[in-house]
């Protein structure tokens, strides 16, 4: 063995390329390809949409009589249409582009973070930090998410804080749990005993050996985060029970639904369905070549 | 073994017990004042007290939590608000009714979602049928419940009128337990059903891909080869070895399935205890929300507990400890 690969072996890996190196991975892979192209597309109009959007969300259009413009099939003047209160769609769908960017981007900062710390220190340090963790996330993988999403957003009021709040109370556990396996199996590899032996500290090995070689389990982690949390804050507000101050996709289909216009007005179901499908699949499919790669077993051979 | 069913049993209760306080905290402590909960309103002052006596809702924090916790354990959730009786007789048939689209419903999605991940798996690696076979997985692993529930109900009872679209029989179709074997209850469940099959095939289809894919490079598959069998029965030999993570993940899947089924409940207007949960959430009849609440998550503790119990029964590699 040269001088030289000792050192690395012993110096590491810089954070910033191993995320470097597994983002390049998801190139290699046309299907996350498709994904992030679908992601940056609705990054893009998350960011853009208010701009884009013709009217207010909820503003109230009314006819030239002075009648209220109420489930107007598509038109020039309201290219997706109205909805029974006489809302454009378009302006409502473009808006609802911001609200599931900032419920995906604020679980996934969230959520891995919380998950990172905990499952990195209890699958490192073991010992009574572990014990604690295990009973915790036991007791917190036998809470059903949806009722509970469902009660606590009731009991606290639903805002979008507080929605955002209950979606990382609820995901960080499992997180946590697969990113300390991955811990474990890092911790007892070869090159880790040789860096402590070589005198190297424990924030050393964490920062420049364990965490760079499980980036991608910490990723794929992340975007399951950002689906799951899309499609939790959907369902509360196609239960009814979404923040009624923001216009969402699940909170347009709840309004389309329980006025019973499901079949009448598709141009007011169609759009935020097909949006949720698109996002969410996106996700699925950058999320499935993490999937690939971090099981071995099924790599091309 | 039965050290560790009575290890795993009073880990469950265990379990149980947490569910209960993280409740109580829920209910009791995060709300301003439990008592507009809990207690209806436009009650005479005496009346009030009573019941507060009687809920334990005056005392210290902790007096509070050990009354709570004796009531739990009577099974006194008390009277729902809104049915005006204990909530018990209101959760208990609707249990059947969640699990007569649960079960058939995950075991549809199992099998389908078997038999196709195995074609998949079984496909040349590259090919295309490999290929739209998981793309069109993941695509509709991504879309959400209640997406496919207005899709079906829109497409097959409003537009083609093929299936009812509302709650579980016709106005004076049979009642009581007969009612489950009448066609005109089969008919009510077909679509809720397919709902719940379709959340569950890609996700299966997947896991059983990914086993068949592992297991299609392994010495015993060569061997069966080299014996002349013909390529189906090879592929089936795969296939049952795949099957193991597929039967263990059922368990845990039917919990999540109880769980997450709320959303199907309502768009078919199927009387299920997640729907009830949502209608007594936004009535504000708390007693039942908490009810119907504690219902489910002690079904998803007995689905892991028998998960963990049957895993052993079919792997023996799995040593009890």
């Amino acid at each position: 063995m040269t001088q030289a690969t000792d050192d690395t072996a012993i110096r590491g890996r810089g954070l910033f390329s191993a995320m470097r190196d597994s983002v390049r991975l998801l190139m290699t892979d046309s299907f996350a390809v498709i994904g992030l192209l679908i992601l940056g597309l609705f990054v893009l109009l998350a960011l853009i949409g208010p701009w884009l959007a013709p009217y207010e969300p909820f503003k109230a259009m009314m006819t030239e009589t002075g009648r209220l413009n109420r489930l107007a099939p598509p038109s020039a003047e309201h290219l997706l249409g109205t909805t029974a209160f006489g809302n454009d769609v378009l302006s409502q769908f473009l808006y609802g582009f911001r609200i599931a960017l900032i419920v995906g981007l604020v679980a996934a900062v969230a959520v891995g973070f919380i998950s990172t710390v905990f499952g990195v220190l209890s699958g490192y340090f073991g010992g009574y930090v572990d014990d604690v963790l295990m009973r915790l996330t036991d007791i917190a993988l036998s809470i059903p998410t949806l009722p509970f999403a469902i009660v606590a957003v009731a009991l606290l009021g639903p805002s979008i804080e507080n929605i955002i709040l209950v979606i990382t109370i609820l995901f960080w556990r499992n997180g946590a749990r697969i990113i300390r396996s991955a811990v474990l199996t890092e911790r007892e590899r070869i090159y880790v005993k040789w860096a402590r032996a070589a005198g190297a500290s424990h924030a050393h090995i964490i920062l420049r050996h364990i965490l760079p070689n499980i980036v991608r389990i910490v990723f794929l982690w992340v975007t399951m985060s950002v689906a799951f949390a899309i499609l939790t804050e959907a369902s509360l507000s196609f239960l009814g029970l979404g923040d009624p101050t923001v216009v969402s996709w699940g909170q347009m289909l709840n309004i389309a639904f329980s006025s019973g216009n499901l079949r009448t007005a598709w141009w007011w179901v169609v759009p935020p369905s097909l949006a949720l499908v698109l996002l969410v699949s996106s996700l699925y499919l950058i999320g499935r070549a993490y999937e690939e790669q971090t099981n071995p077993r099924l790599r091309r051979r | 073994m039965r050290a560790y069913i009575l290890r795993r049993l009073a880990q469950s209760v265990l379990v149980v017990w947490a569910v209960t306080t993280i409740m109580f905290f829920m209910f009791r402590v995060m709300p301003a004042d439990p008592t507009a909960i809990l207690l209806e309103r436009g009650l005479s002052d005496e009346a009030r007290l009573a019941l507060m006596e009687e809920w334990g809702l005056t005392g210290s924090l902790w007096d509070q939590y050990v009354a709570y916790l004796g009531n739990i354990a009577q099974g006194d959730f008390g009277n729902s608000f809104f049915y005006r009786k204990p909530v018990w007789d209101v959760l208990f048939p609707l249990i059947v009714n969640t699990l007569w689209i649960a079960i058939p419903g995950l075991l549809m999605g199992a099998a389908l979602g078997a038999a196709i991940g195995t074609a998949v798996g079984w496909a040349p690696r590259g090919g295309k049928l490999e290929r739209s076979g998981i793309f069109l997985a993941t695509v509709i692993r991504g879309v959400p419940n209640f997406v496919i529930g207005i899709a079906l109900l829109t497409v097959f009872s409003s537009t083609l009128g093929w299936f009812p679209g509302f709650g579980m029989g016709d106005p004076g179709a049979t009642t009581g337990f007969a009612r489950y074997f009448t066609l005109d209850f089969l008919h009510h469940l077909a679509l809720p059903l397919i709902a719940v099959t379709i959340y569950f095939l890609p996700e299966n289809l997947l896991l059983m891909r990914s086993g068949v894919v592992e297991n299609r490079t392994e010495d015993y598959i060569e061997l069966v080869r080299a014996k002349g069998v013909p390529q189906r029965r090879v592929a089936w030999h795969a296939a049952r070895n795949s099957m193991l993570p597929l039967i263990t993940w059922l368990f845990p899947a039917l919990a999540e399935t109880i769980a997450g089924i709320v959303v199907i409940e309502i768009v078919f207007s199927w009387p299920g205890v997640g729907r009830e949960l949502v209608l007594a959430v936004t009535r504000q009849d708390y007693p039942l929300a908490q009810a119907a609440f504690f219902l489910l998550a002690v079904m998803i503790v007995l689905a892991n507990l028998a998960a963990d119990l049957a895993y052993g029964k079919l792997d023996p590699r799995v040593v009890y400890k």
